[in-house]
């Protein structure tokens, strides 16, 4: 398993660490970050998803695989890759690509994906005003060893390109008319590129019926554990329909949120719609209303995301807004 | 110098007044406070401490105690020198002999005899405490003590710090001498021993029992006897598993309580421990119990003064109320309900 790195490695890169969490130290295969690196004279940046695999194309002909498996590492969902592999293997794809079912009428927001009744794919349309399909790419890919090395080597010599899976490298093939599938998934999964997905997504978890089911024990999503004692709930707390991490000391309101580890909600506080991110004091007499907090709040400070268009992100660097 | 001390932990201890407790597993074993094992709190200490070796000496039903550190990774002492040792009791003769038996140690005198530590703790496994045992070697090398022994309000905490040489000697010499453990050394009157003392002052509870492993259950709701038990920079270590956050629904009414994670909870909770994912169902109310991992508490039932060990079930409309303040216990995987449905 290789994890492309970009900007601010260094917490990814502490995070996953030698991939101990997910048994993922082993003395064969494992887990190995793939930051850009400089080659002699000229520093390569990843200038989009193709050219980060492409840079790395070493690091897979190492293992000289049958397929390669290509995922983005912000989307939420659980799926068994094996199923999609035997799709793939079934159909006799030479790259397979997973499509989950969206509305029709937000289809035009995603990459659409046309087939025939045999899931081949027969058109692919960035964000199309009139979609044909409601087969959204999921940005998960299977590929056939031999054709991604040679699409991506490819790909690279183009000047034109800007080297991206779903704008260069999928169209390219369905020109060429190479063998793309697509493979229907179905269950939760969501795209958490901006902090209104990531906390749409948080809150997702506190419906009954989400579909993304972490309490499943035979499919656990594993996670660095910071080692933090249990919650200690307070006389006066209240906590509803909210989830709560380890290390959290709770003595205020929570409504609909999620708290991560090690919050301190101190009394008298009121948190509603609201995801509290890992290690944060949220001081007295605070109120909180659809926000994503990042950092310490002083007493009494006060952010209520009705009144804003957007979802706040309340960090250190902005915090002085929001402090009367 | 913090390299300096091994850590030996006596596991062998076994309580008759703790027996609901101890059918499936060895005191060492036992849960505390939502998320943990008796063991974790020493072993977390020593390790907090500097300390890079150390010995356990387990004896009854060590199974879970093995699972339990594993190779001791969660720790940091997963290492190619020094880290964690089990050495069991080879025979199963009786060895009512106090912490640190020296016949027991005997059978393992390579681990003391190899190690380079010039100093060694020795202790028990059942204290709950956090506590740095830095500045107790700092006074035991200053004072120049041959022994010391570490005590809580006049009271000693079964825990001595001794030079290793000494240590070796007494082992060897145990059938001159007639001490079978470090108790017996200190209790001497005629010793020509340098015997300190070390009286700590902090949060210490020694569980010994059902009713003293409630009341220590019970004092650590306080939320100033849970900040001295899990302080900043001092972590209490313990084998981490891989539960998402609790759920609290919107039924779900707690109060001063401790809750670990990967729980659903729909009723209400008031003045207890919960453990990891536990179920709490809706129209359920839970007062002054200890409820142990994986439980599953049906709807509508009422527990106070409970200890519900690992796995209990209880089925719907369970009430069950503790008399004369003396905790009911159901014992590991107990089912409740089911014949009153019959």
């Amino acid at each position: 398993m290789g994890v492309l790195t970009q900007y601010q490695p260094l917490v990814l890169n502490s995070y996953i660490g030698i991939g101990s969490a997910w048994d993922l130290d082993r003395k064969n295969g494992g887990v190995t970050v793939l930051p850009p690196y400089s080659e002699s004279s000229t520093m390569k940046w990843y200038s989009g998803t193709a050219s980060a695999v492409y840079q790395n194309l070493n690091y897979l002909r190492q293992y000289d695989p049958e397929y390669v498996l290509i995922l983005s590492g912000d989307h939420i969902y659980k799926m068994d890759y094996c199923q999609m592999l035997e799709f793939h293997i079934e159909k006799g794809a030479e790259a397979t690509i997973s499509v989950i079912e969206v509305p029709l009428k937000e289809a035009s927001r995603f990459g659409i994906m046309n087939t025939n009744e045999k899931m081949e794919i027969t058109e692919f349309e960035e964000k199309p005003k009139i979609p044909k399909s409601n087969l959204a790419s999921m940005g998960i890919y299977i590929f056939n060893w031999d054709l991604l090395q040679d699409c991506l080597e490819k790909d690279n010599q183009d000047p034109l390109s800007s080297h991206d899976f779903g704008k260069d490298i999928i169209p390219t093939l369905l020109r060429k008319r190479r063998r793309l599938y697509a493979y229907p998934f179905s269950g939760y999964w969501k795209d958490v590129g901006t902090v209104q997905s990531l906390w749409e997504a948080n809150m997702d978890l506190l419906e009954e019926e989400c579909g993304l089911n972490i309490f499943d024990q035979s499919w656990r999503i594993y996670s660095v554990n910071p080692n933090q004692p249990p919650q200690s709930i307070g006389e006066h707390a209240v906590i509803q329909d909210s989830l709560v991490n380890e290390g959290c000391v709770v003595d205020g309101y929570i409504h609909h949120s999620v708290l991560f580890q090690g919050v301190v909600v101190d009394e008298e506080s009121y948190i509603k719609d609201s995801v509290i991110l890992p290690n944060t004091k949220i001081g007295k007499y605070c109120t909180i209303e659809r926000a994503i907090i990042t950092c310490d709040l002083p007493e009494h400070t006060e952010i209520r995301g009705y009144d804003l268009m957007e979802i706040p992100l309340v960090t250190q660097d902005n915090l002085h807004q929001w402090i009367a | 110098m913090k390299a300096s001390l091994l850590g030996v932990i006596d596991a062998t201890t076994y309580f008759d007044s703790m027996e609901e407790l101890l059918t499936h597993r060895c005191l060492a074993a036992v849960p505390f406070a939502g998320r943990y094992r008796l063991i974790d709190f020493i072993l977390s200490n020593m390790v907090n401490s500097g300390i890079e070796s150390v010995a356990i000496f387990p004896r009854f039903q060590f199974r879970s105690l093995m699972d339990h550190l594993g190779s001791g990774k969660e720790w940091d002492l997963n290492r190619k020198r020094d880290g964690l040792f089990f050495f069991p009791s080879p025979g199963l003769e009786v060895m009512e002999e106090g912490i640190g038996s020296f016949s027991h140690f005997a059978h393992h005198m390579d681990y003391f005899d190899r190690s380079q530590q010039q100093y060694a703790l020795i202790s028990n496994c059942f204290t709950v405490f956090n506590m740095n045992f830095e500045p107790i070697l700092n006074r035991f090398i200053n004072e120049n003590c041959d022994i010391m022994m570490i005590s809580h309000h006049g009271q000693s905490m079964d825990m001595y710090l001794v030079k290793k040489s000494l240590l070796v000697q007494l082992i060897q010499t145990r059938k001159i001498t007639g001490y079978r453990c470090m108790q017996d050394v200190v209790e001497d009157q005629n010793s020509r021993l340098t015997i300190c003392l070390y009286e700590y002052e902090g949060f210490v509870k020694k569980i010994t029992s059902i009713a003293s492993y409630y009341q220590a259950s019970m004092d650590v709701l306080e939320r100033d006897n849970w900040s001295a038990l899990f302080k900043d920079g001092q972590p209490i270590f313990t084998k981490v598993k891989d539960e998402p956050p609790t759920k609290y629904t919107k039924s779900a009414i707690v109060k001063n309580s401790i809750i670990a994670n990967g729980c659903v909870i729909e009723g209400t909770v008031e003045n207890s421990v919960i453990f990891r994912g536990v179920k709490i169902e809706k129209g359920t109310v839970i007062k002054n119990s200890i409820i142990m991992q994986k439980s599953q508490i049906g709807k509508d039932c009422h527990l106070n003064g409970v200890i519900v060990d690992k796995n209990g079930q209880i089925k719907n409309g369970v009430s069950l109320e503790a008399r004369n303040g003396f905790p009911i216990v159901l014992p590991k995987g107990a089912k409740q309900g089911e014949l009153m449905k019959s």
